[in-house]
């Protein structure tokens, strides 16, 4: 099999006989290796929620930060590759901080998601700042503006982004899309979320979900990290 | 024998020296929050044209504000002047800018220049919240200033700025220039107007002034330098800044101050003869020349 796609997957900016691009592919493939992330879409905000994987006892949980802030009314949670989801993050922040001081307001979120994706699809060009592979994350962005109310989006390596009303991505994506699929109701509650996000990522967690494991947060208008004491709340609401 | 190498520069295009400055600066600010891509004058002799430049562009020079700390925070005063040359354009100006919550920005000097590079200050100080997780100090948030405005030393800006805030080690001010000089503090003036801003603050000061008497130190200093400064006026405004970040305390005309601290009424001279004014207020004038 690999041997009948040798030469299409060294470049990332040569399509194969069949138009693929093989290393978008393989960057999408990573993402499925990364923890899972969930954020589900509602009339009164958007939870997001995370699994942190430790990988040794001796691991500080504190330090995996999968839920980034972009400005006071957008976050995003990730999976893929946290370095990529860095600089994509950091680029969003100072996108979103020379638009409101040009504009003087806040950036709507689909014009910061799509300037995410602009730089996802900006690999393998002859750019200053370009990548010389594409961004092996995959990020669900969440936020709120005046004009469009609540809105999810998601970003793949391609740079593709899609709106959702519910999204997981990561390791237990597929088990964890179809329990979204089969619960989500357009009038939930935000409380309502906070429990499916959550039951959601306890059924495809390897691990007993803990306040050590999974982070929680909203943005209901406004960004929000959720504390331990919150997050231990809505364990025992389950 | 070494070979012979003849010397073709002659033929290539014409280049000047000031295209590939302007390449190298261009690329150099490329992509950096501070510099805004600022592009230098595409001129022969930068700094003639520097020199000559200074002449059009007469700056804001007339201004008073103050900051100073005490017991119970912060407080900035300002007036509300703007003058181009002995034309006053504008009894309206914001002179405080609004950094954030927690941080305020004085004007003085070139208007433009000030909200220009304080509301940039603004991007870099919520840059550092979202890395950091936690807000800037007033420490660095002036250095932030004080490193892009020495950037652009000698290239014509004018700025003479306080920084005041609260931060975890409570209350801060410093005084940041266009030279690029930045000056921790506890009593600061600046503008024209600020010596005579100076006479009154520096006399009515006290670590324990009261929030209430600050503010009317603060206001009664500027509302002095507006009436001897005919680059000063306008109205007043009052900031304070405590632990909860700043509230603005008060905006008044230096019109309807000036019969509460300036009594229109002459008094009599106890030792005979009309007083040549003053009033209740013992910093008026009138006072002074008795002596």
């Amino acid at each position: 099999m690999f041997m009948t796609r040798s030469e299409y997957d060294r470049g990332v900016t040569t399509f194969s006989p069949e138009g693929r691009l093989f290393q978008v592919e393989y960057a999408i493939e990573a993402i499925k290796l990364g923890s899972t992330a969930i954020a589900i879409l509602t009339k009164e905000g958007i939870v997001l929620a995370v699994e942190r994987r430790t990988q040794s006892p001796l691991m500080v949980p504190s330090s995996l930060d999968k839920i980034m802030e972009i400005d006071s009314h957008v976050a995003c949670a990730v999976s893929g590759l946290t370095a990529d989801a860095q600089s994509m993050v950091e680029h969003g922040r100072v996108q979103a901080q020379n638009h409101y001081f040009t504009y003087n307001e806040s950036m709507p979120v689909r014009s910061l998601t799509q300037s995410l994706c602009a730089l996802s699809a900006n690999f393998g060009t002859d750019d200053e700042d370009s990548m010389s592979r594409p961004f092996g994350v995959a990020l669900l962005v969440a936020g709120h503006d005046v004009d469009n109310g609540y809105q999810l989006y998601h970003t793949d390596p391609s740079g593709t982004w899609t709106a959702y009303k519910a999204k997981a991505i990561g390791s237990g994506s597929e088990g964890a899309q179809t329990t979204l699929q089969e619960e989500y109701k357009d009038d939930m509650t935000l409380k309502e979320a906070e429990n499916l996000a959550l039951s959601t990522l306890k059924a495809v967690m390897e691990e007993k979900v803990s306040t050590a494991n999974v982070d929680m947060a909203s943005v209901a208008p406004k960004y929000e990290i959720y504390s331990k004491d919150r997050i231990k709340e809505i364990i025992e609401r389950l | 024998m070494a070979a012979l190498k003849l010397d073709y520069s002659v033929l290539d295009a014409p280049q000047r020296a000031t295209d590939r400055i302007e390449a190298d600066c261009a690329r150099e600010i490329h992509g950096d929050v501070h510099a805004q891509n600022f592009k230098l004058p595409m001129v022969e002799n930068y700094d003639e044209f520097q020199r000559e430049v200074v002449d059009y562009v007469k700056p804001n020079h007339g201004t008073t504000t103050l900051g100073f700390i005490f017991e119970h925070g912060v407080v900035i005063a300002v007036d509300s002047r703007a003058s181009q040359g002995p034309y006053i354009s504008s009894q309206t100006v914001k002179k405080v800018i609004e950094i954030n919550p927690y941080l305020l920005g004085t004007m003085a000097g070139g208007a433009a220049d000030c909200q220009f590079w304080q509301r940039n200050l603004g991007i870099q100080c919520r840059l550092h919240e979202l890395e950091n997780g936690k807000r800037i100090s007033v420490a660095g948030a002036s250095k932030l200033l004080a490193n892009t405005l020495y950037g652009y030393r000698g290239q014509g800006l004018s700025m003479g700025t306080m920084v005041a805030g609260w931060d975890l080690k409570g209350p801060g001010l410093y005084y940041v220039d266009s030279d690029g000089t930045r000056l921790k503090g506890q009593r600061f003036s600046v503008g024209s107007g600020s010596l005579f801003a100076y006479g009154v603050l520096d006399q009515g000061y006290r670590w324990d002034l009261s929030v209430e008497e600050a503010c009317e130190l603060g206001r009664r200093a500027i509302y002095h330098a507006t009436f001897r400064d005919a680059f000063s006026g306008g109205t007043i405004s009052v900031y304070h800044v405590n632990e909860n970040g700043w509230t603005k305390v008060s905006g008044t005309d230096v019109g309807e101050l000036h019969f509460e601290y300036y009594p229109a009424d002459p008094v009599e001279n106890p030792e005979g003869g009309k007083g040549a004014g003053g009033g209740k207020d013992k910093d008026a004038a009138g006072d002074a020349m008795e002596s």
